[in-house]
């Protein structure tokens, strides 16, 4: 299984994942893949304030990051949730530092032979990061 | 012993690194108990936290030492 984790600063912008694909080979589809499978988390405009109880307007995200801990957590998700549904591929990029409302703060893409595995990995490796990876991310609303 | 803050516990401390007092053979739960105690600002963030011990969790049971790297891992938020 090939695996591409990366933490980038700001934005994931398209330059980062290609630069990941071709690490590792993954431009093209090998012989094998059926399924591949990608996800973007992008800063929304409108989020919920909890210490206002009202929706706001955001203007950004800063994410901080706990280094050492935050990229072998995402490599060793990706290696545990790889092999446990049998994948092909998989590359996870994250950001650090602001990442403005409508850019990608997350990139996820899964290669596998099948869709079923590829989807599940999916949504089992957004939870677990959400869970077990030390990133936190700090609204920077508009207008403040 | 100090513990690594992050996010909104770092925030509510003023610091990214609070120091608690502990006896020499502290365990994960004690150092977590003593965060609960001896820095109520962060309260609000210790449940469902986790100390990471050297960049990994730990067991509330494991053994820790000064010259472990203790990072309080509480209200993650990527993605």
């Amino acid at each position: 299984m090939r695996v591409v984790t990366r933490i980038v600063e700001g934005p994931v912008i398209a330059e980062n994942l290609a630069q990941a694909r071709a690490d590792r080979d993954l431009a093209g589809a090998p012989d094998e893949t059926g399924a591949r499978v990608s996800f973007e988390g992008v800063v929304r405009r409108r989020e919920n304030d909890p210490h206002q109880d009202r929706v706001r307007t955001l203007e950004a995200l800063d994410y901080e990051v706990y280094e050492s801990m935050a990229e072998q957590g995402l490599a060793t998700l990706a290696h545990s949730i790889g092999t446990r549904h049998g994948l092909q591929a998989i590359v996870a990029l994250h950001s650090r530092g602001r990442v403005r409302v409508g850019e990608v703060s997350f990139v996820l893409e899964v290669h596998a032979a099948h869709r079923a595995p590829a989807i599940a990995a999916m949504t089992e490796f957004i939870d677990a990061l959400k869970r077990d990876v030390p990133i936190w991310k700090r609204p920077v609303w508009a207008g403040a | 012993m100090n513990v690594l803050l992050f996010g909104p516990a770092a925030r509510a401390a003023g610091t990214a690194r609070a120091c608690v007092h502990v006896p020499a053979a502290a365990t994960v739960r004690i150092v977590l108990d003593a965060l609960a105690t001896q820095r109520p600002e962060i309260a609000f963030a210790l449940p469902g936290a986790r100390l990471a011990v050297n960049h990994a969790f730990a067991q509330a049971d494991a053994l820790v030492t000064v010259d472990d790297e203790l990072a309080l891992i509480a209200m993650v938020s990527g993605g």
